[in-house]
């Protein structure tokens, strides 16, 4: 039992570093859109007698797709481990813990059936991408399989923490520890979920 | 698997429509159960043949330039929600605010809804600004009920407010102009705040004492906060105004929101390392929420685009032989009670694919299929804000329940919405007979 614990700490903490990692990426992707917005209205203008250069970013669209898909699909783990995928539980609340650990166990393994799904199509286009050589058809011609495999890596780290979490849960509820069930698969309190889309901000002097 | 499938055949669609409840009562997550239902429909109805395209499909749609638009205004509202603007605002709005009868409620819902539109997050805003405001209902003898009731209420405003997710997501999912529907939505958006604040008006009129003590504030102190006023409108001003200035594109104008707001973060002195990395985890967590949900259901639109569910749908109300208005009525009435129990993105995202070709169908008031677009975008915005503070389920109830200081019954904070519940049924209906107060100002402009 400990160290299942010890790993779903350690992939609690990849998924951490996964999420900081996809939102500084985010954070530059809007810095280099900025600059090519910034570039497109006064590049060429006369500006005291000065014509101002037109720097342009090239393929900043493009380029802040791939770190989009990437950060996205990186973040859906740290998403699980903290319970935040939507589920509406209207009538899972009115069920003693025992029956909600139950539909806990049973939502993680139909997530994990539409997950290894996906995931596997996911490789499939990677496998072709890499077989064909295949580039984007922009004038940029970036070879596909470097931000696929980047995004086919976080649906794969995505799905080895959702069969993790399942077994896990699985194990917890059959050995009858249904409290631990809750802590990690069970929909999060009012209180939790204010508790995390406010982290971090600080309460005023009044 | 097989014989699963051939079993769901002979039965369906009575054995898919209970297997969908079962697995929502079992609360499965939302976007598990949309994927597999595509899974589902097309191995029983399809052959299989579609859901082989899932990856390349969702690898498409996944880098879409519009959505990036949504981890982006994520972001600035991160930025802002720890920048300690939203604090600061509501000191700034109710000295201008309070000489009205209902005093702070006033401020209650100006400053929710300001701040909901720069932060994106009706739960944040309630409860950043309802944790500053709860605290003056015993210190100046405010009605309770009414005051919880206002800031749950104030708390929607930012989705119909530009920017506004939610309105993203519509204009992806149906095809209609992101600008368009920002445009549209900033009269309702006016008019429903000030419907709110006449609900407060009148019912301090009626109930002097619901009102609280009377507060004064001289014009010095008025004209001393307004820096802390102004950013935040600065920051909506400045997004709207790079879009309609035809300088950038949404998704352009949210990266310009998160520089802007970075910027303002460091003004306010509150910009770190530790501000950057909460927000991070925030925007990651949210972005991957919707995100997640979002593909499910676009994939599930293109298996039901092809099994023609939507022209089902529209030949079944031909059938009844209603008119178009009564038709609309109907859809607001399934919304209003959907909206009771479901949770409000998972609500957008399955209804409204199928939903949205009825409707333009209808041709209500001559509209034409772009108009109706519009129109139709801003309509279900208010019934989701309406979502969301109805009971027994609405997010904003729950949240502002969990901040209050003396216990009570959930029972409070749900009556005390009441007033503006109404408040947003009748925009809705004004809406109805008059199209125009969404589609005005987009027509002025493009």
């Amino acid at each position: 039992m400990n160290s299942l614990f010890r790993i779903h700490g350690a992939l609690e903490r990849i998924s951490l570093w996964a999420v900081w990692l996809g939102g500084l990426s985010l954070l530059l992707s809007a810095v280099m859109i900025v600059i090519e917005v910034v570039g497109r209205k006064i590049g060429g203008q006369e500006f005291l007698g000065v014509t101002l250069p037109a720097f342009r970013v090239p393929g900043s669209d493009e380029y802040s797709g791939y770190v989009f898909a990437g950060a996205t699909v990186w973040a859906y783990a740290y998403c699980l481990v903290h319970r935040s995928h939507i589920r509406i539980d209207a009538f899972y609340n009115m069920f003693p813990q025992r029956i909600r650990a139950v539909f806990d166990v049973i939502g993680l393994a139909l997530l994990g059936i539409y997950i290894i799904y996906l995931t596997e199509r996911a490789w499939v286009v990677l496998l072709s991408t890499l077989e064909k050589g295949s580039k984007a058809m922009t004038p940029q011609q970036t070879p596909l399989w470097l931000p696929q495999t980047v995004w086919v890596g976080g649906l794969t780290f995505f799905t080895i923490v959702t069969i993790f979490l399942f077994l896990f849960a699985l194990l917890c509820l059959l050995t009858g520890r249904t409290a631990q069930v809750q802590q990690l698969a069970g929909t999060m309190s009012v209180q939790e979920e204010v508790e995390s889309e406010t982290k971090g901000v600080k309460e005023m002097d009044q | 698997m097989k014989a699963a499938f051939a079993l769901f055949k002979a039965g369906s669609p009575w054995s898919i429509i209970i297997t969908l409840l079962v697995l929502v009562l079992a609360a499965v997550p939302v976007a598990a159960v949309l994927g597999l239902l595509s899974l589902g429909l097309d191995n029983i109805f399809m052959r299989g043949r579609l859901v082989l395209a899932m990856g390349e499909f969702t690898w498409e749609q996944q880098r879409n330039f519009l959505l990036i638009a949504i981890p982006l205004y994520i972001m600035m509202g991160e930025i802002i929600l720890r920048s300690g603007i939203g604090q600061r605002m509501y000191a700034a709005v109710a000295l201008w605010l309070t000489w009205l009868p209902g005093g702070l409620m006033h401020a209650n819902i100006v400053s929710c809804g300001i701040f909901a539109a720069t932060s994106g997050s009706s739960v944040a805003t309630a409860a950043t600004i309802g944790t500053v405001a709860v605290p003056e209902i015993e210190r100046r003898g405010y009605n309770e009920r009414l005051f919880l009731g206002s800031i749950a209420a104030g708390g929607t405003l930012g989705i119909l407010i530009p920017p506004s997710i939610i309105l993203i997501l519509y204009g992806f999912i149906t095809d209609t102009s992101v600008p368009e529907l920002f445009l549209a939505g900033f009269l309702p958006g006016m008019l429903l705040s000030v419907l709110f604040l006449l609900a407060i008006l009148i019912a301090c009129i009626v109930r002097p004492a619901w009102g609280g003590d009377k507060q004064d504030a001289t014009w010095e102190a008025r004209f001393r906060s307004l820096p802390d006023l102004i950013p935040p409108l600065v920051l909506i001003m400045g997004v709207m105004g790079s879009i309609y200035g035809g300088i950038a594109t949404p998704t352009e104008a949210a990266a310009v929101g998160v520089i802007f707001s970075l910027v303002l973060a460091a003004y306010f002195r509150a910009l770190s390392f530790e501000l950057l990395r909460t927000a991070f985890e925030g925007t990651m967590r949210i972005t991957a929420m919707i995100i997640f949900i979002i593909m499910a259901a676009v994939f599930l639109n293109f298996i039901l685009g092809f099994m023609g569910v939507s022209q089902a749908l529209i030949k079944f109300i031909e059938d009844l032989g209603w008119t178009p208005l009564q038709t609309m009525i109907a859809l607001v009435v399934f919304y209003l009670i959907l909206g009771m129990f479901m949770e409000t993105l998972s609500m957008l995202l399955t209804t409204v694919p199928v939903v949205f070709p009825l409707v333009v169908s209808l041709e209500l008031w001559g509209m034409t299929p772009s108009e109706t677009g519009v129109w139709f975008g801003i309509l279900i915005t208010i019934l989701i804000e309406t979502a969301l503070i109805t009971p027994p389920i609405g997010v904003n109830l729950y949240v502002v329940q969990g901040i209050r200081q003396r216990p009570g019954p959930f029972g409070d904070v749900a009556w005390g919405a009441m007033p503006f519940v109404l408040m947003m049924i009748f925009l809705v209906f004004l809406l109805i007979f008059f199209p125009q107060i969404a589609l005005w100002l987009p027509q002025q402009m493009f």
